[in-house]
């Protein structure tokens, strides 16, 4: 079973399929088929291996390892291992909820929408299975690309100034990065097995203070910019409320996890010391941000808008929990991470669903939408109910590892969380109140889930209840690796 | 004498190929296409002589044979179909774009200073009749005109530089000229800077670059800004390499500055521009401030990285006014951003030249541009330029932003009915050699280990 080269084959099967696309520009129910088709394919050939990975096959890690421009020491270097494996599976989960969710943007140039969306499948699957630095940099660039042609060709509003931002936004923090990647490199050059990308070694490399932290600065600051902290998070609101669902799936589901595990594999194991010393910066962003979008999401009038400000929420109470120091916090961090995948992706196709059936997704035209259709309703409660992380989802689970990590290395962060957490309850009960109960304030009908919706929400959650119930498997998944990354940054742990 | 022959066959091929299409056009009937036929052949010779690794060659010409033979090939390619649809197609055209290649060759592996200056000359020369090639464009004309004027002036300071040089050392030789201590070769030197700067449009002696390249027809944009900067940037890098610790001490900061300006005017000009060939020579501007980051990082692997850097520069360039000068159907080109709007779903495959082009330039992977950057940084680093590199990452960050205007045009805005999406047809050769450049361009950003490796090879693996 080794001889396949299986990362290569989950990187590059989705833009194979990408660029058979254009054969069938002429019929968009074909283009729809074969991207489904495709999904499905990425998705099953994710679950082989994930299950070849739970028997053992391949024993701790799975490595694909090449030269590519030897004369740097660069080289094509993938690799699995549990907590790899995890997001690679979510991954091609919500390439197949994009194709599912997308009836209504893709009716101009269907191809090319499922084209860029398989695009951007092959770049986040890369950033997850990268073990080089140079080829981790070139895939994190490499995502804005279909990403902002996405929201820039089939957004709605104002999509061309939001493309450019998002992409603008994202650029500024990559190529401060990828200087810190070349800084890496020649700081590397010195060292006895000369000039080298691989992160293992990096890790290995004795790199001064002062240095070490403006190098973490520039790492953080990209991720950051992608997760996304307070105050670098202004381009996401827009992003999200003008993407088409599936871009809006694509950057919750996916990029705002690529920042929080390239945190927690790249910047953390690389710069210890200045992971340390930026951890209470990063944690006190975290939480201001957690209150922050609590208070603006509250505010919000569009339904998608006010979604997109609970993930900055989400997103900071896991980089409190990533720079806490606690391992249990750690893990806490990873799962609230699959499931804010998991639930966000929910919201915005519902969200989107919304949108298509009524024009408009402000709060004024909403309301009594259980009565008018009740399927859809229950659907909606759930997947709000899981952001709330209600116990038995898997929102709970993250949450509660989280809390319980901070309470043992921090106590005021701890209390913080907890009351910012009862912060999004205030907008995400607001969010149910205005969408489904009360009197109806539109008249034009609201038809129930439809077969496809049913099918994109029941794949989600499974995997919500799941995660909520059982979450022991994917805990183990990751824990070899979360220990390795702890021990090397926080090694009294 | 074979031995000489041998030598300098990619300067013979390009200086008979050149005489030989001008003396064709005695004769009585030639057929329109017989031109750019045997340009393109006399084109190939030195990229040939080149791969086949000489004996007697020096390195740098031997790479520069190859470098300008591909682009000489290319825009030949692409001009032919261009001039003859707008009527200035000839021998002319053709027989000085081979001696233009010549004198860039010639400036590339000069050791002497006097023959530094003839190729310079040699390729200036035939580059302004080349801008002025359409007759009845008063734009070309102009354009022609403002890189004459300028350019004269900037040989003049080039030549003064020289005779101060030679003044203090009493040698021609570049290497040895430049390790006679003293001030006034250090002068000399500066002055020399200048010169060399302005024909690779360095700030703050860039300003002919925009309305030259708005008034040259696009494949001879195309040329000029590859050809011409690349072989200039050879001279510089040789200039740089030779340069004594003392004189390095004085004049390094200055260029550090000038490498600075240069990225910001570059990037920063380039916002504003409504057209987009000024848009492009802005950024080739941008481009040639990397250069000079990396010429002063010449000992510390500089030179590799602006070697790497100027065959992938020559490449995006070539690709996107080779695309500008396709996606145009008027007397002059399609100039305005706003007349591109959804030409991407029109014209594919060109709009997709450009786009590869434009990400490119832009650095964004996986293109030759990103692992361009890479190399350049990189040496900036080694070389300890921190405070430059980090500049200069940020400007390029405004260099993703008009990347992505011109982008957004072809894609993401449509209004063909005030534009009209008609183009002419760009010939078998526009159109192979289109597709080539944007081939190269993914080629090496995916696989840069080919041109590096040759690189590498060539200078002795150092």
């Amino acid at each position: 079973m080794r001889q396949l080269p299986w990362l290569s084959l989950i990187i590059f099967w989705p833009l194979v399929a990408a660029c058979v696309m254009p054969a069938l520009r002429g019929d968009a129910a074909a283009c729809r088929r074969f991207a489904v088709l495709a999904a499905l394919g990425e998705l099953a050939l994710c679950a082989l291996i994930a299950g070849l990975f739970a028997a053992g096959s391949f024993g701790p890690e799975l490595v694909e390892d090449a030269a590519w421009i030897p004369s740097f020491g660069i080289r094509y270097s993938l690799s699995l291992d549990g907590l790899s494996l995890i997001f690679v599976v979510l991954t091609a989960l919500i390439g197949l909820c994009c194709m599912l969710a997308s009836r209504h943007d893709d009716r101009e140039r269907p191809a090319l929408y499922h084209g860029l969306i398989l695009a951007s499948l092959t770049t986040v699957q890369g950033i997850f299975l990268a073990s080089d630095v140079f080829l981790f940099a070139l895939f994190w660039e490499a995502q804005l690309i279909p990403v902002f042609f996405l929201i820039g060709v089939f957004g709605h509003g104002d999509k061309l100034r939001v493309a450019m931002k998002f992409f603008l936004f994202s650029a500024t923090g990559g190529l401060l990065m990828f200087l810190a990647v070349i800084a890496l490199g020649v700081l590397s050059a010195n060292a006895p097995d000369g000039p080298n990308f691989a992160l293992e070694a990096l890790t290995r490399l004795d790199i001064p203070q002062n240095v070490g932290r403006w190098l973490f600065a520039a790492f953080v600051l990209s991720f950051a910019i992608k997760i996304p902290l307070v105050p670098v998070h202004m381009w996401l609101p827009d992003a999200h409320t003008e993407a088409p669902t599936a871009g809006s799936l694509i950057l919750a589901g996916l990029l705002l996890k690529t920042g929080g595990y390239a945190l927690i594999r790249f910047a953390l194991p690389l710069f210890p010391e200045a992971a340390h010393a930026f951890a209470p910066a990063l944690t006190v962003l975290g939480l201001v941000g957690l209150f922050y979008a609590s208070a603006v999401a509250v505010a919000q009038e569009d339904v998608k808008r006010l979604i997109a400000y609970s993930s900055i929420g989400h997103m900071g109470l896991a980089v409190a929990a990533m720079v806490s120091g606690s391992r249990l916090a750690l893990g806490g961090a990873v799962l609230l991470m699959v499931s804010h995948a998991l639930t966000s992706g929910g919201l915005f196709s519902l969200a989107g669903a919304i949108g298509e059936r009524l024009g408009s997704r402000r709060f004024d035209i909403l309301g009594g939408i259980w009565n008018k259709a009740p399927h859809f309703g229950a659907a909606f409660l759930f997947c709000v109910l899981a952001s709330a992380a209600l116990p038995g989802l898997s929102g709970f689970v993250g949450e509660a590892m989280i809390v319980f990590g901070l309470f043992k290395v921090n106590v005021l962060a701890a209390g913080l969380a907890v009351a910012g957490m009862a912060a999004t309850l205030v907008y995400l009960l607001r969010l149910a109140r205005d969408v489904l109960y009360g009197p109806p304030r539109s008249a034009v009908p609201f038809p129930d889930l439809d077969a496809r919706e049913a099918v994109l929400l029941s794949l989600l959650a499974v995997g919500i209840v799941w995660l909520g119930l059982f979450p022991g498997p994917v805990l183990g998944l990751a824990a070899e690796p979360l220990n390795a990354i702890a021990a090397r940054v926080w090694p009294g742990l | 004498m074979s031995a000489f022959v041998v030598a300098y066959f990619p300067h013979l091929c390009l200086a008979f190929g050149g005489l030989l299409v001008l003396c064709l056009s005695m004769a009585r009937s030639v057929p329109a296409g017989f031109y750019p036929a045997t340009a393109a052949l006399f084109a190939a010779l030195p990229g040939l002589w080149a791969v086949a690794g000489p004996q007697g060659g020096s390195p740098i010409a031997c790479f520069y044979a190859g470098l300008l033979s591909v682009i000489a090939l290319a825009t030949i390619a692409l001009l032919a179909r261009y001039a003859e649809r707008r009527g200035f197609a000839g021998d002319a055209l053709y027989g000085l774009l081979l001696w233009s290649a010549l004198g860039m060759l010639l400036l590339a592996d000069a050791d002497d200073w006097i023959m530094l200056a003839v190729g310079l000359e040699l390729a200036s020369l035939c580059l302004y009749a080349l801008i002025a090639a359409r007759l009845d464009d008063n734009l070309g004309t102009e354009a022609a005109l403002k890189y004459f004027l300028p350019g004269a002036m900037a040989l003049a300071v080039l030549l003064f530089g020289m005779a101060l040089i030679y003044a203090a050392s009493g040698s021609m030789e570049i290497a040895a000229s430049l390790a006679a201590p003293g001030p006034l070769t250090a002068a000399g030197l500066a002055l020399v800077l200048v010169g060399v700067g302005f024909k690779l449009s360095l700030a703050p002696v860039h300003l002919w670059t925009p309305d030259v390249y708005q008034g040259a027809p696009a494949p001879v944009a195309a040329f000029l800004s590859s050809g011409s900067k690349a072989a200039a940037a050879a001279a510089l890098l040789h200039v740089c390499s030779e340069v004594s610790p003392e004189a390095r001490e004085l004049l390094w900061p200055a260029l550090a500055v000038g490498a600075g300006l240069t990225m910001a005017v570059g990037n920063l000009g380039a916002v504003a521009q409504a057209s987009v060939k000024r848009l492009l020579a802005y950024s080739s501007i941008a481009q040639m401030g990397y250069i000079l980051m990396a010429a002063m990082a010449v000992n510390d692997g500089g030179g590799e990285a602006a070697l790497f850097y100027l065959a992938a520069f020559a490449l995006m360039d070539l690709a996107a006014f080779g695309a500008v000068g396709a996606l145009s159907a008027q007397i002059g080109d399609r100039d305005d951003i706003a007349a591109y709007r959804g030409l991407g779903y029109v014209h594919p495959w060109r709009a997709g030249v450009l786009a590869i082009g434009l990400a490119s330039l832009a650095g964004l992977p996986p293109t030759a541009g990103f692992v361009g950057k890479f190399l350049v940084f990189g040496a900036a680093l080694s070389a300890g330029y921190v405070g430059l590199a980090a500049f200069g990452i940020i400007t390029a960050v405004v260099g993703v932003f008009y990347a992505l205007r011109l982008l957004a045009a072809l894609y993401m805005r449509e209004s063909l009915i005030a534009h009209p999406a008609a183009v002419y047809a760009a010939g078998p050769a526009g159109t192979l050699a289109l597709g080539v450049m944007a081939a190269g361009l993914v080629g090496l950003g995916l696989f840069p280990q080919t041109l590096l490796g040759a690189i590498a090879a060539l200078f002795g693996g150092a």
